[in-house]
């Protein structure tokens, strides 16, 4: 293959055959056959790839589809996209809806819209404000959760835990004064561990570490700690004991 | 698995003076395989526990790694996405007493200095180093072409979540006078069963190979000498 990469851009429709390139752009409706190798994959209208994406940046501000594994340097999506495998991407900002089958591994991620996984989620740091859904363990060094919706995950690890009511907007402040906010923002797991937790609004059968603080409207089975508890009284812990 | 042979997470922590940060981490980066985590019901809800002999050696080869850069290493070693990529050297797979003209004729590496193999070459290496003592010459170009097409067909990232068995296989058929001997490859998950009239002439794990080369691999980049005077004699 030649070093000179060539650029693609899609603005009606239409259709290009994977392989490498410097920069593909779809505006309109486009679809790339194969796998693609791309430094920079814009997609503001909608775009699929039927084969595995390696890009250095996709952005995608439409719709995007991908039917294989993804692998980005950076990857933001700010529309919708669903990539039917895996995502691995050092950053991964997301702020419209974004659903993978496959686990997503990343150093960075960041949640203000809505996330769909149907496995792991593994990252450095982990910071949402909007909702999410993992069908796995959601894992981090550092995990910030500003609860602004349904957010959910099998398991939880990592070293810090931080789930805090998420005060800014002013939809949840009402919605939580006229009382019928439980259920709907709320974080939902089974376990969650590490060395510091700190949560509000959060649902789990179990939750062990070495520091915790059991906030506001948490409801929790059976609390392990191993230096400090603290448990404010408006939240329900059936069960607690040091290890 | 028998529950004696089994630690609790908690128990890892401890014994090892480990932290929750710690162990998942070195999950994240691969280090710890995920087909180690055993969850169980217990009395105190849901607990995670690990077979303890090979989580404690595990734990105890990544605190002996010097450095993060190290620990970087291993962990690209172990993780197979990143690993497809990398060239192992020639002169550190002669230091792990690998390298063999004939195997390597097998797999159709030409020894030059300063050259490097790939992961898929230097697992391929350490399978047919493995298979050797009992197979014949044929049967280990039958071994070769078998795990070079099922690593085509990624066969390493299916290794990570299920123990994968190379069975080396031969079946005598004998009529009217005359008798021939057919050797097969087979590599399925394990658990497979042949008929009795099959001949199993070895089993490798695919796995605990897989798992050896990283680990000898990463002790040369910065752990401790004696692991790989160790690997050397195993055979």
């Amino acid at each position: 293959m030649s070093d000179e990469r060539q650029s693609a851009s899609i603005s009606g429709s239409g259709s290009l055959t994977g392989g490498t390139f410097s920069r593909i752009s779809i505006s309109g409706s486009g679809k790339v056959n194969g796998d693609v190798v791309v430094e920079d994959l814009r997609i503001s209208g909608s775009g699929r790839v039927s084969g595995t994406t390696e890009a250095g940046q996709i952005v995608v501000s439409g719709s995007g589809t991908f039917s294989d594994t993804v692998i980005a340097d950076e990857m933001r999506v700010s529309g919708s996209s669903r990539v039917d495998g895996l995502v691995q991407a050092k950053e991964l900002k997301c702020s419209g809806s974004f659903r993978t089958s496959g686990g997503i591994t990343s150093d960075y991620v960041k949640i203000t819209g809505s996330l769909r996984t149907g496995a792991d989620v593994e990252a450095d740091i982990f910071r949402a404000t909007g909702g999410f859904d993992i069908d796995g363990l959601l894992t981090a060094d550092k995990i910030e959760i500003h609860v602004g919706g349904r957010c959910r995950a099998k398991e939880i690890g990592g070293e810090r835990i931080e789930v805090r009511r998420a005060s800014h907007s002013l939809l949840a402040g009402l919605v939580r004064i006229l009382g019928v906010n439980s259920g709907v923002s709320r974080l939902e797991t089974t376990v969650i561990e590490a060395d510091e937790i700190s949560l509000e609004d959060t649902t789990a059968d179990i939750v062990r570490g070495k520091r915790i603080e059991i906030g506001a409207g948490c409801r929790i089975g059976t609390v392990e700690y191993e230096e400090t508890l603290s448990v404010r009284d408006d939240a329900e812990v059936r069960d607690r004991r040091q290890v | 698995m028998d529950d004696e042979h089994l630690i609790s997470k908690k128990e890892v922590l401890e014994e090892m003076g480990i932290s929750y940060g710690q162990l998942y981490r070195w999950k994240r980066k691969g280090l710890i395989p995920e087909v180690w985590f055993i969850r169980r019901s217990t009395f105190t809800g849901q607990e995670t526990f690990f077979p303890r002999d090979q989580i404690v050696e595990r734990i105890q080869r990544i605190k002996a790694m010097k450095s993060e850069h190290a620990l970087d290493e291993l962990a690209d070693l172990i993780t197979e996405q990143v690993s497809a990529k990398i060239q192992i050297a020639f002169d550190r797979l002669q230091k792990l007493g690998w390298l063999d003209d004939s195997l390597l004729e097998i797999c159709h590496i030409k020894r030059q200095d300063g050259a490097a193999v790939s992961m898929r070459e230097a697992f391929c290496l350490a399978v047919l180093r493995r298979v050797r003592s009992a197979a014949r010459q044929e049967e280990l170009d039958l071994v070769q072409r078998a795990l070079m097409d099922a690593l085509e067909k990624k066969l390493m990232d299916r290794i990570p979540s299920g123990t994968i068995h190379l069975h080396l296989l031969r079946k005598r058929i004998s009529g009217g006078g005359i008798s021939a001997e057919i050797s097969m490859v087979v590599i399925s998950p394990e658990g497979a069963i042949f008929d009795p009239e099959i001949e199993v002439v070895t089993t490798i794990d695919l796995g605990a190979v897989l798992q050896r080369i990283r680990l000898d691999l990463a002790n040369m980049n910065g752990g401790r000498s004696e692991d790989v005077g160790e690997v050397k004699g195993e055979e």
